[in-house]
């Protein structure tokens, strides 16, 4: 039996703490493999402390031999944060309101999700409308006093303006700082207000890694939501994802089944139907595992045990998969014929046109994995990698679900794997180690780094595009679109300086910082005795 | 004066970021190198509000989408973040190429209490170009942060002097970078028309930004001018207490001819200066600019289809002003809405207020003082703007009700996700142009 989630508790453990996730570390995909020791952390959650771990220890760690070796960078810079995950997660509702308890800032990044929301409602077929977040907007005397009066009020007027049928409180810094009892004050507005006030403990400093934010934002839903005494619907299936086009009920539909999309533009109905469904399935085990976990756990709802939806290995098993738990396995492998020649002549003829041609991921994690099969796929080269985190292990431990191993064993090594959180300093050295014609990018702030250095960046804003067969034509196509942008990268990197230093710019190692930070007090001395020459 | 109307003071669509938000300030400095001794999300937060989706203006050099920060953990709130910031510090002087570097310092280093200035201090005393300011988010808004950060630079790096002054020198204190979202174009007008009146200027933001040398010449300025309502009028006190330098207040940013002419007459009858080459280039200015209004005068008079007549601006209190007076006054259109979000201090908002009033011949306005979205959108959704189509200068937040008025909407502020901004403005002799352009090219394109 493996080890519960605890629906109990309203604060959910950190990834680092549950997963032994990493956010900086370089070398070989295969040794990552090696290090993460899927297998016996698997068994561990599984309360089958065997030890088997035979990597990823670092030296010294003693008795906590199990922790994967991480650098530890000096310099970083700006990255998301939980609360910002929780926003565009529980903020992208159409029904329940979410109330940012915090300073204003905090909320700064509401116009960003209200972009994406209205992106994913488009795609989604639903009515456009601007995202509704409360921000408390908290001043420097709720910081002395307590604001709990203030956060009172907001759930008042939450419920006055817009009637929703939920309300979920985030917590910030500042306010997990000075201490707010949202729990309390959850509990006690409850029956007041007359719909669930669900407390999410996301403040930013909690978690190294805002990915925690996903699992926070999925615990509430839970908890709170998911109906306890669910009526099967027969062809229901949990499809955790954030905005992006509908592309699952294309390739499900042949299954007979039908999507629920969750949390991302969903209302409150969706996610309480969530139990109702025959099984969960993600385009990103980043993303979904904690969800589809807690859904097997606590409400029986089957997760998904298989690779990835992306490039035809994957896509072919995680049909295989469902196939299996709907009862139609005969059919599925005839759709999985035909699909795979319905789309086999265009993805030769790509093929044809991207010989020679490098790529370069930059993404969350799982979904790098998924995005480089589809690459591969497509006979493009390569040879490194940007992981904005690592995790060894998921929450599921699902068997099929190693998504790097799967990777790693389906389409070979990716020499220049590199763990590291949205951290642009690091490109100069990252493509002077690893040359590319393009990235694909999520997350702010790489793409503008790599178009100095002359790459152009397909921003996946639409992540659902790689997904399955046609995601390869798809990731294809568009590609073709992204290469002739290089003449415009070209421009700018004949015209644009680097922000950094020589110094930097002469270094060959990104984690350079971290393996010999006594080189930072030796390049400063210098540029002192430069200066005062 | 009128105070925030929610009774809980929370904000639903937010028209601005906090006070770390100001790390924008730092960026529109030639060289300017911002470092946050923030949490993860909070550079994050500010970069979507006041830059990416504000026209989506990028940035350049080491600022804006990619600032260096202390991520503060949990650990650093526990045992103290001072080593980790030292240690940001120290990698971010060797990385990242800078003159200027501002240290700024959230929410969880202020409640903390971390020692900000004595780790600072050390680089400082090595000689670094370095300083620190205490921006707190829950300090208030990013226009607050400005002026703090601007302070911190003045105090911790431009310091004491009692030299001499430079006659027609002046220190410019206009727009907030990036929180108005066409800074760079704006900034370009406004120092053309200095420069071509014959002041000389220390521009100290944007693409004509002289870098830390030019803030080091900012004791040296005859005089201040500010150019807003009430933002800058902080840093001008400051400066006149320090260094004895007076200041000229002009509220209103000038669109048009008449404003614009009138805006040199005051700068240049403040400095002194002669007035042969100003008096010049407003002749050859306002001949080009009736050139093009008689053009515009055809389409204007003519156009059979219908146009936008009475207008709502929803912005902060220097553009809701400048697009209000504009609009009314040297194109006859009815101002009937103008929502001020920027939260000026109390102690200005009766100022602000009178600046509206008698805004055109037989025009009055009383604006509104809102910072909460949600009761913007209300107090907007009750409007009758007669019998056109509906004008409403502001931005995305307002998009569902300019939707159900079956208005025109044009995204001048932040949040603006409709709107890419590279070089516009719509300010001065030449801004006015490009904003009829937009707001009558809209109008006849239906969009």
């Amino acid at each position: 039996m493996a080890k519960k989630i605890n629906l109990e508790m309203t604060s959910v453990e950190n990834r680092e703490m549950r997963l032994g996730t990493i956010i900086a570390w370089d070398g070989a995909a295969s040794e990552l493999v090696e290090e993460s020791d899927y297998e016996g952390r698997k068994e561990k959650k599984k309360g089958n402390d065997i030890h088997a771990q035979k990597h990823g220890g670092c030296p010294g760690n003693g008795s906590k031999a199990c922790r994967l070796c991480e650098l530890k960078t000096p310099l970083n810079q700006q990255t998301m944060c939980a609360n910002a995950i929780v926003e565009c997660q529980i903020g992208n509702l159409t029904d329940c309101i979410l109330i940012q308890h915090s300073p204003i800032g905090c909320a700064a990044d509401n116009a960003w999700f209200n972009l994406a929301f209205k992106m994913g409602l488009t795609r989604r077929h639903k009515p456009v409308q601007n995202l509704r977040i409360f921000c408390t907007n908290l001043l420097e005397k709720d910081m002395v006093f307590g604001a709990s009066d203030k956060l009172r009020q907001a759930i008042r007027d939450a419920k006055e303006r817009f009637n929703p049928k939920a309300i979920f409180i985030s917590m910030a810094c500042a306010t997990a700082i000075i201490g707010e009892d949202i729990d309390s004050i959850a509990d006690e507005m409850e029956p007041e207000v007359g719909v669930p006030i669900i407390p999410l403990h996301c403040e930013g400093f909690r978690s190294k890694h805002w990915s925690t934010g996903f699992d926070i934002s999925q615990h509430g839903v839970a908890q709170k939501i998911v109906n306890r005494n669910p009526k099967k619907q027969k062809g229901l299936i949990n499809i955790v994802a954030l905005w992006g086009t509908d592309y699952f009920t294309d390739i499900l539909k042949p299954l007979g089944l039908r999507v629920n999309y969750m949390i991302d533009c969903a209302n409150y109905a969706e996610l309480e139907q969530a139990s109702e469904a025959v099984a969960t399935s993600t385009f990103c085990h980043t993303l979904g595992s904690y969800m589809a976990t807690v859904l097997e756990q606590h409400f029986g709802v089957p997760q998904i045990d298989a690779p990835q939806p992306y490039g035809f290995a994957g896509t072919d098993a995680w049909l295989r998969a469902i196939a299996k738990i709907v009862g139609k396995e005969n059919e599925t492998e005839e759709y999985i014929k035909s699909e795979h020649e319905r789309v086999m002549p265009r993805i030769l003829e790509l093929r044809e046109k991207f010989k020679g041609v490098k790529g370069f991921i930059m993404t969350g994690s799982a979904y790098a994995h998924g995005l480089i099969s589809v690459l591969r796929e497509l006979g493009i080269e390569v040879d490194g990698s940007v992981v904005f985190h690592h995790d060894p292990v998921y929450d599921s431990g699902g068997e099929n679900q190693n998504s790097l191993k799967n990777l790693v064993e389906e389409y070979g090594d990716i020499p220049h794997y590199t763990v590291s959180k949205t951290q642009a300093y690091q490109l100069p050295q990252v493509f002077r180690r690893v040359r590319t014609d393009f990235v694909i990018i999520r997350h702010q702030g790489l793409a503008p780094e790599a178009a100095k250095l002359g790459i152009p960046a397909l921003a996946m804003g639409d992540e659902h595009i790689p997904v399955g067969y046609d995601g390869m034509i798809r990731t294809g196509e568009i590609l073709l679109d992204i290469l002739a942008r290089k003449r415009f990268n070209q421009v700018l990197q004949r015209h644009v300086e680097l922000p950094y230093t020589k110094w930097w710019q002469s270094q060959d190692d990104p984690f350079i910082l971290s393996k010999e930070p006594e080189v930072i007090d030796k390049a400063l001395s210098e540029k002192l005795k430069k200066k005062g020459a | 004066m009128a105070e925030t109307k929610t009774k809980s003071g929370t904000i639903v669509h937010p028209h601005y970021g906090c006070t770390v938000g100001a790390a924008y300030t730092v960026a529109a400095i030639k060289g300017g190198v911002p470092i946050a001794n923030c949490g993860p999300g909070c550079m994050y937060k500010q970069f979507f509000l006041i830059s990416f989706d504000n026209g989506f203006q990028g940035s350049a050099g080491a600022g804006g989408g990619n600032v260096p920060s202390a991520n503060v953990g949990e650990n650093d709130i526990v045992f103290g973040g001072t080593q980790k910031l030292d240690d940001l510090i120290k990698s971010s002087l060797a990385v990242l190429k800078g003159d200027l570097y501002v240290v700024l310092t959230g929410c969880s280093g202020e409640l903390i209490g971390d020692d900000v200035e004595s780790v600072v201090r050390k680089y400082q005393e090595q000689g670094f170009p370095i300083v620190c300011a205490e921006t707190g988010g829950f300090k208030g808004t990013n226009l607050t942060g400005h002026e703090i950060v601007i302070e911190s630079i003045i105090n911790q790096y431009v310091g004491d002097y009692d030299g001499e002054k430079e006659q027609g020198l002046v220190n410019l204190w206009f727009d907030v970078p990036y929180f108005h979202q066409n800074w760079r174009g704006d900034y370009l007008e406004i120092v053309r028309i200095l420069r071509a009146s014959g002041l000389k200027v220390n521009v100290l933001f944007g693409p004509q930004s002289g870098g830390a040398k030019e803030w080091k010449n900012i004791p040296k300025a005859q005089f201040n001018l500010v150019i807003s309502p009430w933002v800058g009028l902080k840093t001008a006190k400051l400066l006149e207490r320090k260094y004895g330098q007076p200041y000229l207040h002009i509220p209103e940013i000038p669109i048009g001819e008449e404003a614009t002419t009138a805006f040199i007459r005051k700068v240049v009858e403040f400095a002194g200066i002669n007035k042969r080459k100003s008096e010049a280039f407003i002749k050859e200015e306002s001949q080009l600019y009736y050139y093009f209004l008689e053009h515009f005068a055809e389409f204007f008079s003519e156009y059979w289809f219908g146009l936008p007549s009475q207008f709502a601006v929803i912005g902060d209190s220097a553009y809701t002003l400048a697009y209000t007076k504009f609009l009314a006054s040297q194109i006859g259109m009815i101002p009937v809405k103008q929502i001020i979000t920027d939260n000026p201090p109390p102690r200005y908002r009766e100022k602000i207020a009178e600046y509206f009033h008698n805004i055109a011949e037989d025009v009055s306005v009383e604006p509104e003082f809102i910072e909460d979205g949600y009761l913007v959108e209300e107090s907007l959704r009750t409007v009758d703007f007669g019998s056109g189509v509906p004008l409403i200068l502001g931005t995305t937040w307002e998009s569902d009700v300019a939707a159900e008025k079956g208005g025109l909407l044009i995204e001048v502020g932040p949040p603006t996700t409709e709107e890419v901004t590279i070089n516009k403005t719509y300010i001065g002799y030449r801004g006015a142009f490009t904003l009829l352009e937009r707001i009558y090219s809209a109008a006849v394109g239906g969009k």
